[in-house]
């Protein structure tokens, strides 16, 4: 801990830390511009630490670039930040999608309320605090700084919607945050300790008499996360906040459900994996289960969904739920998969949010609803008079508006070939290889469900897709063309880009998800890089020695 | 490698191609023509330059690697039959290019035509030339894709953005049917691999997810091909431009599926699954499409059917199952590709002229359009397999494989029977394509006086039917070497032998051909006086495939979706908590249930009188709180405080007294606020007898409290009653002073060993601070709650009542010796914060407890003498208190970094002050001043922020102006 790089770990989280509380004291929203120039380069920076850090992980030879003692003191008694694959993954996932939401709401979103810099630092502090925490209890802190953040951010902008839907978003929230601190205290009653690994080289030990009571810690714990994944039935807040939610917030807030997919994927392999006694696989039926009511709600609410809001906030359940159900199934070669699937939907969400603003802008509210009723009420078909049959020039904005949509919808409908064709190529090809792979193994049932609700929630993405895109680029050709500017629509191009990079360079990328999803599931290298020697007596395994 | 580079080039040329021509003006037709064109002869120009390696049954492979750890590599692989396919998807594309060239209005804006075009043709090469079933799967979506913005390029009409849609829904949906199907290949062969998966066709064939893998796939080529019962999107697809039409459903789109049947015919094909699935969608499409044909009245419907029964057709052939079915197979693919494309751009011509596609208006155009005429004869007599053309020689083949025997089940003995008699429909729509559109009187009514086109535009058909000449009357020269080339390559060393003869002598299928000729032109003659008023094919008038599959579709895809997202979800909140607290019972209660909880000795904890009472009453408020809270909340927040109370005693009780003394500073300032906000609240006012519905949903929420709180007692109970474990608490008790320099062990703990927690927190609550804030600056009360309250206008008007006394007075007087009390305790306030904050380290208290303190003086102020008043005489900057907290607490943890140690490593020594002494400084105190300006600037902003919601609202009731003026004292608090 001499030189500064080693600071790097901490840094995602102070640098957004101090940059919302110097936007304070710079005078806030009173000087926005310096308000403005701060968060921007704040996020940049970001996103330059912790691509740093993702490669410099990547080359490390555990995969893990080193554990941050805080105060200096030692583990399992202080807090510590522990930067690994997936956490710098989910670092970087976070900085780019906020350098694009940021740079959105420069052109006007973030005059529409008050604090939004602030508060939007605040969400990202709240963000990789959660991501590089090797505590429970910080991993509590951190959750609630992101919350306190988000709720701002949901009602940035106000207004009736904004305002109904939030506070339901803050209040199912507010009462997952007490299950989380009900989980997190029992746990602790029962180990003794808040340090993750710590906690992993103990629970094996644990008395059966009070296994009941860690597990009902766990469950608690569980139902915390899967709140914020927007598990079904759990979600149910979830569609109507991002939908109302302003754009650049409902683009950040696709990492959102993310946090408790990261959490439930961290914890539940380190704390619950093979090596956790009789506690092992604890709860993996229902995490799959409902991963993939999950994803069948979520197929639903996008064929329901009546604007295109409302269809992106669904498509965000349908992502949550396949990496939830596919974290169930708990195999290596699908976490990888799923990884590759999650960076990929996030981005073409976060994308789709953004773009759906610049898109909607030049239309008549209600419009809409007006053309699904024409829709499901029989559009006639013939009686459309005689329309000259000669080609439209399409304006150039809603060209490349219509190029993004596509692209949108493809890496979200994981058609090709985008993103997120690879990415169920990724997750279905291993689900379809059990680890067992001798000749003649069968594929246990799980795959099949999961193959079959991921194809279909596809073809619904697909279809309601269309209609969307349909109805506003196609059956409205004399509509007022969108204001659009261009550090609105550089940032959904960037998103895109990314998914295209995504595609072009799926092997490097694939392997890093792969040697991501090989140390969760084995996370002896975890443990030991945090605790250095055990500091407390394993378990007994039995044998003499 | 030479080869290598040129499959590249093949693949990537149409792809770039693309992306220039979107780049041109609107009316760049030549331009766009000439890059179009240019592509797609370079395309056919390369794809011939392989030639020499195809006839000699050599494979050119390209592979590069793209994601390997998914077995997936990026391979161009180029056979005999995807050269022959290659050829033709450029060959075509060229003759589409220079047709559309003429055929598009200048006024269509092309670039988008063409990039579209181009980059459907690169997708087709993609697809014939994938190595890799993942990439053939990654170029078949595409082109689903691309075909749909095809269609849909005259989007102003309905019918073009209904057929796009449809096209892409069915083909899209097989498509995802064919990469499921593709996976379960995968997992049989053990690679995606195109050369792996054709060379384990066994182990494919007996495994037991054979059947699955197989329907799946066929699902993906049925409907691509437009088999029965996937056709109805093909007729459609007519709303597209014609060169689109004489593209898709020619050479290109449509051959896809038959293209991926005859590919995986060698892995696949052999089994009765295969013969019965792919043979009998084939029979019935071809059937059905020859039937339906014959009564269309659009020259492009009629060819669209046409398409669909040809497919079936060469489905068919496929689906017989030999190898000389898979050869006619391949032959009637080129060959229906030249004819059909010729008749596509024929039917687009007369479209062009004379202004109408129905058939029933246009006649005798022979005259004006002669050469055009002969074109679409010669290509029409193709389609019906009239000897000397080529479309002769490959239904010869047809029928010569329908006379052997398969499996020798009633259908395949019927078989020859069946197809001439559904040939005889071919000849008939072939002959009423002629007859009824060239022949006859001269046409009355049309939009346009017809009359030929530019020479240009008729070159490709004159091509195509030179083709189709050229084939038909020598094809041992022509088409045999090609044909034999594609051939070898699907069946290896197993080519049959098959005789391109025009002339095999008096063979049966000569005579079917013969029955089928005379037949057809029977059956025309008969209908012909009634087809030209019938409304529609006879039996199928009513079955109508687009309104089917709108129905479907609206039904699956809307109603049943908003049916079940009723039912599964909810938008309101209280059904969500209620899940919520019933799904963290069932997780909480779970593992009891699945393993005992043992019983153990727990130690009974000694019960105090005292104690008990303390409880009794906190309890008793608790209930109260909640017995209340729902109409009369100042009563509820009221006992919620007593309740609070109790908790603060029990800190007590158990010698936890910084605990205790936060409850307490925290208490007090929750219920002031709150109180602060009940005021905008609107009344409720209870009902006399509420509904049993609503009865109901109490009694389950009182049920689910109950339990919910009774669990949550018995799990503290049960964790607090077990011995504790080996905890980390004992090594901050240890270690609190000897290296963290405070006897408070639970103050090192806050802001030295979990500084970073408390770091985090603080953020938190300025965060939260920060939301009320943007929350209330915009906040409207309900109409209900604007009025003052009832209090203050007795007050007023008792105010007004007396002359001497002005508005206000009476609040005025009856705070003035409170007030004064509020005003002088302020300072003593703020020392005793201060004494909190600095003795925090070794005794109760600390910058939190300090900073609410603080707090708490700013509160008494506000009450005693009104927010006017008071920012009259007091600047309070809240947002900057807490930029300066948090960039203090930042500052001091990042110190460390000076020092080379981790963020937030605090040291301590004692400094020497003159007159006091010496006195232990930790770095923790600055951390905890910190803690303690933000803690202030929050709590306070939160003040404010509701005691400005009176001022406003009171100041300026509901006008928008008027608010942007009051708004005005708010913008200060930066």
């Amino acid at each position: 801990m001499t030189a500064l790089a080693d600071h790097l770990i901490i840094a995602p989280v102070v640098l957004p830390l101090l940059a919302g509380a110097a936007m304070l004291a710079f005078g806030g929203d009173g000087r926005r511009r310096v308000s403005s120039a701060i968060n921007v380069t704040s996020t940049l920076a970001l996103a330059g630490i912790a691509l740093a850090l993702l490669l410099a992980c990547d080359a490390s030879p555990a995969g893990m670039l080193g554990v941050y003692r805080l105060g200096d003191w030692p583990a399992p008694f202080a807090i510590v930040l522990v930067a690994d694959r997936l956490s710098t993954l989910m670092l970087l996932l976070t900085s780019l999608l906020a350098t694009a939401a940021v740079v959105f709401s420069l052109a006007r979103w973030h005059r529409a309320g008050a604090h939004f810099h602030s508060l939007f630092q605040f969400l990202l502090t709240g963000l990789n605090g959660t991501f590089l925490t090797g505590d429970l209890f910080n991993l509590f802190v951190f959750f609630e700084l992101l919350l306190a953040a988000s709720y701002g951010l949901a009602l940035h902008g106000s207004g009736p919607a904004r305002v109904r839907a939030g506070l339901h978003y803050v209040v199912v929230n507010l009462a997952a945050s007490l299950l989380f601190l009900i989980g997190v205290s029992l746990i602790y009653g029962v180990s003794g300790t808040l340090n993750m690994a710590d906690l992993a080289a103990r629970i094996p030990a644990i008395r059966p008499e009070d296994r009941a009571l860690l597990e009902t810690g766990a469950g608690l714990l569980g139902i915390a996360f899967l709140v914020k994944a927007g598990m079904w039935p759990l979600c149910l807040w979830l569609p109507a906040t991002y939908a109302a939610a302003s754009p650049p917030v409902a683009s950040v807030f696709a990492i959102l459900t993310k946090v408790g997919a990261y959490v439930v994927l961290r914890l539940w392999l380190l704390l619950f994996g093979d090596g956790a006694g009789s506690s092992a696989q604890l709860g993996s039926d229902w995490l799959l289960v409902g991963g993939l009511a999950t994803v069948a709600f979520g197929a639903i609410c996008t064929l329901a969904s009546q604007d295109m809001p409302r269809l992106a906030a669904s498509s965000v359940l349908v992502s949550s739920g396949t990496v939830l159900a596919a974290t169930g199934m708990a195999q290596v070669d699908i976490t990888g998969g799923v990884l590759f699937y999650m960076v990929s939907s996030t981005l073409g969400i976060g994308a789709l949010f953004l773009l759906i603003e610049l898109i909607e802008r030049g239309r008549e509210p209600g419009a809409d609803v007006i053309a699904v009723t024409r829709e499901v009420y029989g559009e006639d078909f013939d009686s459309e008079g005689e329309v000259e049959v000669v080609g439209l020039v399409v304006p150039a904005t809603m060209g490349m508006l219509g190029i993004a949509f596509i692209g949108c919808g493809l890496v979200i409908a994981g058609l090709p070939p985008l993103s997120g064709f690879i990415a169920k190529v990724a997750l279905l090809g291993a689900a379809l290889s059990p680890p067992a792979a001798s000749e003649g193994a069968s594929v246990p049932v799980a795959s099949w469900v999961l193959l079959i609700v991921v194809i279909v929630s596809g073809l619904a993405a697909l279809i309601a897709i269309t209609r969307a895109g349909i109805r506003t680029f196609w059956a409205s050709p004399d509509r007022v063309v969108p204001d659009v500017q261009l550090v609105e629509v550089a940032p959904v191009a960037a998103l895109l880009l990314l998914c295209v990079i995504q595609t072009t360079h799926a092997g490097p990328i694939m392997r890093f998800m792969e040697s991501a999803a090989q140390s969760l599931h084995a996370p002896g290298d975890y443990v030991r890089g945090v605790l250095g020697t055990p500091v407390l007596p394993r378990a007994p395994q039995g044998s003499g020695r | 490698m030479p080869y290598e580079a040129l499959l590249v080039a093949v693949l990537a040329l149409p792809f770039a191609g693309s992306f220039l021509a979107a780049l041109f003006r609107a009316n760049a037709r030549n331009a766009e023509s000439w890059l179009a064109g240019g592509v797609a002869l370079a395309s056919l120009a390369l794809a011939g330059a392989a030639y020499p390696l195809m006839a000699e049954g050599g494979i050119a492979r390209y592979s590069a690697a793209w994601v390997p750890g998914l077995g997936l590599e990026f391979v161009i692989r180029m056979d005999g039959l995807a050269w022959a396919m290659t050829m033709l998807i450029a060959g075509i594309g060229f003759l589409v290019v220079l047709y559309a060239r003429y055929y598009m209005s200048p006024a269509d804006p092309v670039p988008r035509f063409f990039s579209f075009l181009l980059a459907f043709m690169g997708s087709m090469f993609g697809i014939v030339l994938s190595g890799n079933l993942i990439q053939l799967v990654f170029f078949w979506e595409l082109t689903s894709l691309f075909s749909f913005l095809l269609i849909g390029y005259w989007h102003q009409t309905a019918q073009a953005r209904e057929g796009a849609r449809m096209a892409l829904i069915v083909t899209s949906a097989g498509g995802l049917c064919l990469f499921a199907g593709v996976l379960l290949l995968g997992h049989m062969a053990g690679s995606y691999d195109l050369d792996h998966v054709l060379a384990a066709g066994d182990a494919i064939r007996s495994h037991r997810l054979y059947v699955p893998a197989l329907i799946l796939v066929l699902l993906g080529a049925l409907t691509k091909s437009a088999q029965f019962p996937f056709h109805f999107w093909l007729p459609h697809a007519m709303a597209a431009p014609t060169p689109v039409s004489a593209y898709l459903h020619s050479a290109t789109m449509v051959k896809a599926g038959v293209f991926l049947l005859v590919r995986l015919w060698p892995a696949m094909g052999g089994t009765h699954e295969w013969l019965w699935l792919v043979g009998s969608a084939g029979l019935v499409t071809f059937i059905l499409g020859a039937f339906l044909a014959v009564f269309q009245q659009d020259l492009k419907g009629l060819l669209a059917h046409s398409t669909i029964s040809h497919l079936g057709l060469i489905t068919l052939l496929i689906g017989l199952d030999s190898p000389l079915g898979q050869v006619a197979a391949i032959f009637h693919i080129m060959n229906h590709a030249t004819f059909k494309a010729s008749l596509f751009m024929a039917a687009g011509i007369i479209d062009h002229e004379t202004g109408t596609r129905d058939i029933r208006r246009l006649s005798g155009l022979w005259r004006f359009m002669p050469i055009t005429g002969t074109l679409a004869m010669v290509a029409a007599a193709a389609m019906a397999g009239v000897p000397l053309l080529n479309g002769f020689l490959s239904k010869e083949m047809f029928f010569a494989e329908t006379i052997e025997i398969h499996d020798g089940s009633p259908v395949d003995r019927a078989l020859p029977y069946v197809v001439t008699a559904a040939s005889m429909f071919t000849v008939a729509y072939s002959l009423r394509f002629i007859r009824d559109v060239f022949f006859g009187p001269p046409p009355t009514g049309l939009p346009r006086t017809p009359h030929e086109p530019p020479t240009l535009m008729r070159l490709p058909a004159e091509v195509l039917v030179l083709a189709c000449l050229v084939v038909g009357i020598v094809p041992g020269y022509t088409v045999g070497p090609i044909l034999e080339t594609a051939v070898r390559s699907v069946l290896g060393a197993a080519v049959p032998e098959y005789s391109l003869a025009v002339w095999h002598g008096f063979t049966p299928e000569l005579l079917m051909s013969a029955f089928a000729m005379a037949g057809g032109i029977a059956v025309y003659f008969l209908l012909r006086s009634w087809l030209l008023v019938c409304e529609g094919p006879p039996l199928f008038r009513h079955i109508n495939g687009r309104r089917i599959f709108d129905r479907v579709l609206v039904t699956l895809s809307w109603r049943l979706a908003r049916r079940l997202e009723e039912i599964f979800g909810s938008r309101r909140l209280q059904p969500q908590l209620r899940l919520l607290a019933a799904v963290a019972l069932l997780a909480a209660l779970a593992p009891f249930y699945m393993q005992d909880l043992v019983p153990r000795s727990m130690a009974r904890p000694e019960l105090d009188a005292a104690f008990a009472l303390v409880w009794a009453v906190g309890i008793a408020c608790a209930l109260g709180a909640a017995w209340q809270a729902k109409f009369h909340r100042l009563a509820a927040l009221i006992l919620l405080g007593g309740a609070g109370l109790a908790t603060c005693i029990t800190f007590v009780w158990l010698s936890a007294p910084d605990l205790a003394l936060t409850q307490l500073v925290v208490e007090t300032v929750t219920t002031v606020l709150l109180l602060l906000g009940l005021r905008w609240l609107p009344k409720r006012l209870e009902e006399i007898s509420p509904p049993a519905r609503i009865r109901w949903y109490r009694g389950s929420d009182f049920a689910f409290a109950l339990a919910s709180g009774a669990g949550l007692a018995a799990l503290a109970y049960a964790a607090m009653t077990r011995p504790s474990p080996d905890s980390i608490a004992d090594f901050f008790v240890e270690n609190a002073y000897t290296k963290g320099g405070g006897t408070n062990v639970v103050n090192v703990i806050l802001v030295d060993f979990r500084g970073f927690d408390t770091f985090g927190e603080i953020t938190v609550l300025g965060a939260v601070a920060l939301t009320v804030y943007a929350l209330l600056r915009r906040f409207r009360p309900a109409p209900e709650s604007v009025p003052v309250p009832e209090q203050q206008r007795v007050q007023d008007i008792d105010d007004d009542a007396h002359p001497d006394r002005k508005k206000g007075d009476t609040v005025r007087s009856a705070m003035a010796v409170p007030g004064l009390i509020m005003r002088l305790l302020f300072p003593v306030i703020a020392v005793v914060a201060v004494y909190l904050l600095l003795r925090g380290h070794d005794l109760p208290g600390g910058g939190f407890v300090a900073g609410v303190t603080m707090a708490v003086a700013f509160i008494l102020q506000y009450m005693a003498r009104g927010t006017t008043w008071v920012e009259d005489r007091l600047r309070i900057l809240p947002v900057r208190w807490m930029a300066t907290g948090l960039l203090l607490a930042g500052g001091t943890g990042l110190g460390a970094w000076l020092f080379a140690k981790p963020f937030l490593t605090s040291s301590f020594s004692y400094l020497e002050i003159p007159l006091i002494g010496e006195i232990p400084m930790a770095s923790a105190l600055l951390f905890d001043l910190g803690v303690f300006a933000l803690v202030v600037g929050a709590t306070v902003l939160i003040l404010i922020a509701l005691a400005h919601q009176s001022v406003r609202s009171r100041r300026a009731p509901r006008s928008r102006e008027a608010e942007a003026t009051t708004l005005a004292p708010m913008a200060e608090l930066r």
